[in-house]
């Protein structure tokens, strides 16, 4: 991590070294991050890794211990909720039982002393890009739960906040509906081009809607990328287990070349995976994992070109739809899952087979160094 | 086997039910007959019906006195302690702080209090501070005991109200006695209307403490008690029981109908968060 006194404060939001503990717990351990205005970013993790604190302290619910929170440039350690210039989607939408949506909708607007002509037209206005209209006059307990999702949404984006902060926005909603809301939600921050800051311990939801993830655990920030970079190539064990299935081999180099490391394991079996930028020579100790839907199952008796080639022996097979998923013990000793698409092609193999597994340099990488 | 499940369990819960009912009710029931008996003594046979009881209560002066005496006593009381039990029931069930386990427990403590102790210490405490007894030193012992009926009917309430529409009023640019007027209070509103009639209900007919520092001017239970003893007002005060009866019955049973309906609004919407979120 780079010194937080020579980092850039044109981010929408910036977070330098910012610590919180409650008690002796430590929930947010030192994380710094810039966001980017107009980004879409997740800080994805499992529960009570940090990722809602962090969203707390952005929007003043928590005081951070240590470290500065700059919006657009300014340090708002200190200052209270209701006067950041960033606005909070709810878990349970937090909607206000005895006000219709739109006095709902109009309260951080008549707050800000804004007329009430243009009240109303930005009420209106932000209706329609949630597609609610014709519902102002409904009292939230009259409204399903997208909907009240919705109202929450155009309560938040109403007030034009620097960013919008979603704290786990769709998990009160049926697989569905969820769906739906994330095309909806990427619209709409499309259509406003507001900052979002989504927090959230849907790895699915992270990948599908984010222009970057934030990987979080014990309070600690573990990778921040793209989301294909967090899925193909993740940092860390951590990241390559909680986003996606770990496939992890424990191997030792023989030879590195190239920007390639090999692992030869016997005449017919051996591993090639790029260094990355690790520090690798022969001899050491590594882990490298490889995505199961990157990983080709073929029988002994086949010719392959690709890099690695590692035998093994079915164990389970297990169908899922669109994909089959395939437990292969292998010589190495670790099982590894792989991923096969359930069409024309499948390969038909059962338990017991012995198969040979294949899949190119590029894509395994290695998780440690020993 | 469950007695409430069993056959025979079930008949004697009924017949449980319905003695209560009997003892609770029937006396209350004569109570109404007999003030309109035409008759000096309370008692059976019924001797023709009468509003006469009613027409002589109305022109008792000394008895309109008391009433009145308790109404503004009552009035006051209830008035002074919702405002105080709000700040304390937010601060019990808001906030975390240091010996918060003493606080409240000193601050519900009245409720076990015997009240001749209590009315015996405030006698002495305004004896020895030279506050001359009145409907006002009345109200003060009142408040400090119906403060912690209010606190408890509060805290409930307050406790189904969700930290986080607070959090979003702030979030959206509210201070904090905004977001007290805008959104805490008026969810709490039924909470509030319920303490301030049972501690209006509380201080109107406490007679304990009130016989202690009353002074020269009598609540209406006091006046009561003192009727006790004349034999010919005894219809009078009968009728007078029944009207005050008559009339906190139908504030009551209206601010509960009034609560039910406001409660079934927060309800539908924590209903339809668990649908959804089971769904």
């Amino acid at each position: 991590m780079s010194d937080p006194t020579t980092r850039a404060t044109d981010a929408a939001i910036s977070l330098q070294e910012v610590r919180k503990s409650f008690g002796r717990v430590v929930a947010v351990g030192g994380i710094s991050l810039d966001i980017a205005d107009g980004e879409f970013l997740t800080l994805l993790g499992p529960s009570g890794c940090g990722k809602t604190t962090t969203m707390r302290m952005i929007a003043g619910f928590e005081e951070p211990d240590e470290g500065r929170i700059l919006l657009r440039g300014r340090d708002v350690v200190g200052v209270p909720p209701n006067k950041r210039d960033v606005n909070m989607c709810f878990q349970h939408y937090a909607l206000f039982p005895h006000m219709s949506v739109q006095e709902n909708v109009e309260y951080g607007l008549k707050l800000r002393k804004v007329p009430r002509e243009e009240r109303r037209r930005r009420v209106a206005e932000m209706l329609e890009v949630v597609r609610l209209e014709g519902f102002e006059k409904r009292k939230p307990a009259q409204l399903s739960g997208g909907q009240q999702q919705r109202v929450a949404l155009a309560r938040a984006l109403v007030n034009r906040p620097t960013a919008l902060l979603l704290d786990e926005p769709l998990g009160a909603l049926d697989v569905k509906l969820r769906k739906q809301m994330q095309l909806e939600l990427k619209r709409i921050q499309h259509e406003l081009g507001t900052t979002f800051v989504y927090v959230t311990h849907d790895q699915e939801e992270a990948l599908s809607m984010s222009d970057r993830i934030t990987v979080v655990n014990q309070g600690l920030i573990e990778q921040v990328g793209r989301p294909r970079d967090v899925y193909e190539r993740p940092a860390t064990p951590f990241v390559a287990d909680f986003v996606g299935v770990l496939n992890a081999l424990e191997v030792r180099a023989d030879e590195v070349r190239d920007g390639r490391v090999v692992v030869r394991i016997s005449d017919r079996e051996r591993l090639v995976v790029p260094t990355g930028d690790r520090p690798v020579s022969a001899g050491t100790e590594l882990l490298v994992a490889v995505r199961p839907e990157r990983v080709w199952l073929r029988a002994p008796a086949d010719e392959t070109s690709a890099d690695s080639r590692l035998e093994g022996t079915v164990r389970q097979v297990v169908y899922l739809g669109t994909l089959t998923q395939f437990y292969v013990d292998t010589t190495l000793g670790a099982r590894l899952v792989v991923h096969e698409l359930s069409d024309r092609r499948a390969s038909g193999f059962v338990a017991e087979d012995r198969v040979v597994l294949t899949w190119d340099a590029e894509d395994a990488a290695i998780l440690r160094v020993e | 086997m469950n007695p409430a499940v069993s056959r025979g369990g079930r008949r004697s819960l009924w017949i449980f039910f319905a003695l209560l009912v009997v003892f609770l009710y029937a006396p209350i029931l004569i109570l109404i007959v007999f003030s309109f008996n035409d008759r000096t003594f309370v008692s059976f046979p019924w001797q023709g019906f009468t509003f006469r009881w009613y027409r002589e209560f109305v022109h008792n002066s000394a008895l309109l006195g008391a009433l009145r005496t308790s109404a503004l006593v009552a009035t006051l009381t209830s008035v002074v302690t919702v405002v105080l039990a709000i700040p304390a029931s937010i601060l019990l069930v808001r906030r975390r702080f240091f010996a918060k386990g003493a606080v409240s427990g000193l601050l519900l403590a009245p409720l076990v209090i015997p009240l001749v102790v209590f009315g015996i210490a405030l006698l002495i405490l305004f004896n020895t501070v030279g506050i001359p007894l009145s409907p006002l030193t009345v109200a003060i012992g009142h408040i400090v005991i119906a403060l912690p009926f209010a606190i408890l009917t509060m805290v409930p309430r307050l406790e189904r109200i969700s930290v986080s529409l607070e959090e979003a009023s702030r979030d959206l640019g509210a201070g904090p006695l905004r977001t007290f007027r805008s959104i805490t209070l008026p969810l709490l509103a039924p909470a509030v209307l319920s303490a301030f009639l049972i501690v209006f209900t509380i201080s109107f007919d406490e007679v304990v403490v009130a016989s202690f520092i009353a002074g020269d001017q009598p609540t209406f239970p006091l006046y009561l008690f003192s009727q006790l003893r004349l034999p010919q007002r005894l219809p009078q005060v009968i009728a007078v029981a029944v009207v005050v009866m008559t009339v906190s019955s139908i504030v009551v049973i209206a601010s509960e109908v009034g609560r039910r309906l406001a409660d079934r609004r927060l309800e539908r919407v924590a209903n339809l968060q668990q649908e959804v979120s089971a769904g």
